[in-house]
């Protein structure tokens, strides 16, 4: 390390540490936004569980009078009603329950013969309220697990043979349907959002500050074009630009893993149903665009009031981040999202096209939704013309 | 025409508090002819322009550009002005013609007329072979051109040039002041602000000398004393702010 080498790292050092805004991106952001964003997450997650618990679900129960504590333990879950069958449904989706119990019609010969026993819970992954009612039953399972035990230690004397095998089993049965329409549900909505973001950064900053940093600013300011038409003009252009990136977006997904991922043969392994209606692909559309003009908007205003590309690059890259985490909030949603977060700005969207992709959406989380974000555009718009219109904004050094 | 009456601009800062940047400014331009306002940098030219072409609200006072007050009608004196500003660039990514297309759309032009207008500007402006170029791919010199035909694409009656022979080379700077002078043969109301004597001398009908927000002397270069005793503009500008200097 020469000595030139140490003045220029000294000068730049010297040089950044005096740029209050990298002291406020590397110092006072990540102790304000990260922990609002994380304890935002948890606040949602917390929700969700309590959420969770509360839900009623019916779990069907093949051969109970087998194992009668089975019915017992699992008719003790909360919110949890058993519905005993004689024999296994010729479809689950008819059945109307969210898991189902299969004993073996012979256990008490097989206890007895100190053969292998095998109790399946059959559920579906790509059902969250499916997967919900498997993790509930969990505490129950094992008790019966326990009782299978100890009904085969009775029947041997509780002599110290080896037990067989006694399993308690969970088997998800999604189809590779309903594992697309699972993964598509919980993947599309977040990279939605995630392309609309991504998309909209850096038309909107160039449009804003870098009509500054060119000093172009000042032309189209004199001309007979109003504040207002000046700034949904460059709306409309992020706005565009966000919405081309996340509908090429969806395409790459949906050519990688629904027709490249058939046809390779090393990736057949990650193959996925990923057909989407026409109807629900405008369904997106709709849901996304009010939250999509609220990030252009917002883009748009956070360029008005940024000094240079860089302030506005760092800027709107927080408002990328905020998207991020609220769009990866839905990932942890359960069956029953609580009201409250429909109103929650991107969390909102994405929740609402979950539920139209998995075919469960409820007209009050779209109202919720649809409103709650195209009144933030709304007044988002009205802020980017405020702050376009506002001269010490503007030409603040 | 243009009517300065009273101009007066103060900008706040958190630390300094405020600080007067034009101090009432008053003067009158008239079609036809050029009126330069001469001073150093930060003398408060471009903030007295920026009133002028409406980019900035005045703290007091008013002035009338084409017959319509600044304050009052803004949108109608910007249909009527044509700004430019030296250190402006263009849109690097646009063609010549793409660039006049936008400006003239801005400026409330007919849509079906733009093209003829700009077929119009390209032999006078020197442009036929940069209407299809882009910008980026333009000299200085070009785009300096290319900046002034977009200024005067609407056909305005008043022109509002701020330093706009900055950072051109002389041949750069004769271009734009030939142009200058062309509009004004037009009978087109120009206000030109410069801090080259030369310019100033060449071109203008009438100067104000502006020190720190205020005009200390104006007029024609004759009854400025310009020639006739005074000596050459540049004796008369450094006599006028002298005693502005001397406070500094």
């Amino acid at each position: 390390m020469t000595a030139k080498t140490m003045a220029v790292f000294r000068k730049e050092l010297i040089d950044t540490l005096r740029d209050g805004r990298t002291i406020f991106a590397i110092f006072v952001f990540p102790f304000l936004l990260y922990p609002a964003l994380i304890m935002l997450m948890g606040y949602i997650q917390t929700k969700n569980d309590e959420e969770a618990k509360t839900f009623s679900v019916q779990v069907g129960v093949v051969g109970a009078a087998q194992l009668p504590i089975a019915e017992e333990k699992i008719g003790a879950v909360e919110g949890v009603t058993v519905v005993p069958m004689k024999s296994e449904p010729a479809s689950y989706d008819d059945a109307n329950v969210q898991a189902l119990l299969v004993i073996p019609p012979d256990l008490r010969g097989l206890i007895a013969r100190g053969d292998s026993v095998k109790v399946e819970l059959r559920y579906k992954d790509a059902d969250n309220k499916s997967s919900e009612t498997a993790k509930r039953l969990k505490p129950a399972l094992d008790d019966v697990r326990q009782a299978l035990t100890l009904e085969w230690a009775k029947s041997r004397g509780a002599t110290a043979e080896a037990p067989p095998a006694i399993t308690v089993e969970r088997k998800d049965i999604s189809s590779s349907k309903e594992l697309g329409r699972y993964v598509a549900a919980l993947m599309i909505p977040y990279l939605l959002i995630f392309m609309v973001a991504a998309g909209s950064m850096q038309t909107a900053v160039d449009a804003t500050t870098g009509e500054k940093e060119r000093s172009t600013l000042e032309t189209i300011l004199a001309s007979a074009a109003t504040r207002a038409e000046l700034v949904i003009g460059k709306v409309l252009a992020v706005l565009a630009a966000s919405l081309t990136g996340a509908v090429t977006g969806i395409f790459g997904l949906w050519l990688s893993f629904g027709v490249l991922a058939s046809r390779i043969p090393v990736m057949q392994g990650q193959a996925l149903d990923l057909s989407i209606s026409p109807e629900k692909m405008l369904f997106l559309f709709l849901t996304l665009l009010p939250a999509a003009i609220f990030l252009s908007a917002t883009l748009v205003a956070i360029g008005c009031f940024a000094r240079s590309m860089r302030e506005g690059q760092t800027y709107a890259t927080y408002v990328y981040m905020a998207s991020v985490f609220l769009g990866l909030s839905s990932f942890t949603q359960s069956e029953s999202v609580p009201m409250k977060q429909f109103f929650i700005p991107i969390l909102n969207t994405a929740l609402l096209q979950r539920e139209i992709l998995t075919d469960t959406v409820q007209a009050s989380h779209a109202f919720a939704a649809i409103g709650s974000s195209s009144l933030l555009a709304a007044l988002m718009l009205v802020i980017a013309v405020r702050l376009f219109s506002n001269e010490q904004v503007l030409f603040r050094t | 025409m243009i009517e300065v009456q009273g101009l007066r601009k103060t900008f706040h800062d958190r630390k300094k508090g405020d600080i007067p940047a034009v101090k009432d400014v008053s003067f009158t331009c008239h079609p036809g002819r050029v009126f330069g306002l001469l001073g150093r940098n930060g003398a408060g030219k471009t903030t007295t322009l920026r009133m002028l072409a409406t980019i900035l609200s005045p703290t007091s006072g008013t002035a009338k550009v084409a017959g319509f007050d600044i304050v009052e009608k803004p949108a109608e004196v910007r249909r009527r002005i044509g700004y430019l500003s030296g250190d402006t660039k263009l849109y690097d990514r646009l063609t010549g013609r793409e660039l006049l297309t936008y400006f003239g759309t801005l400026a409330g032009m007919d849509p079906a007329a733009i093209p003829a207008r700009i077929e119009a500007l390209a032999g006078p402006f020197g442009l036929a072979d940069l209407l299809d170029k882009r910008v980026g791919k333009m000299s200085t010199g070009m785009k300096q051109r290319l900046s002034i035909a977009r200024v005067v694409v609407h056909d305005p009656e008043v022109l509002i040039f701020d330093e706009p022979t900055s950072g051109l080379d002389v041949f750069g700077a004769r271009e734009v002041l030939a142009l200058v002078l062309e509009l004004k043969k037009k009978g087109r109301t120009v206000i030109f602000s410069t801090h080259i004597m030369t310019e100033a001398e060449r071109i203008c009908d009438e100067i104000a000398i502006i020190e720190k927000g205020s005009i200390l002397r104006q007029g024609t270069l004759a009854s400025l004393g310009v020639g006739n005793g005074s000596g050459s503009l540049e004796d008369v500008f450094i006599e006028a702010v002298k005693g502005e200097l001397d406070d500094r």
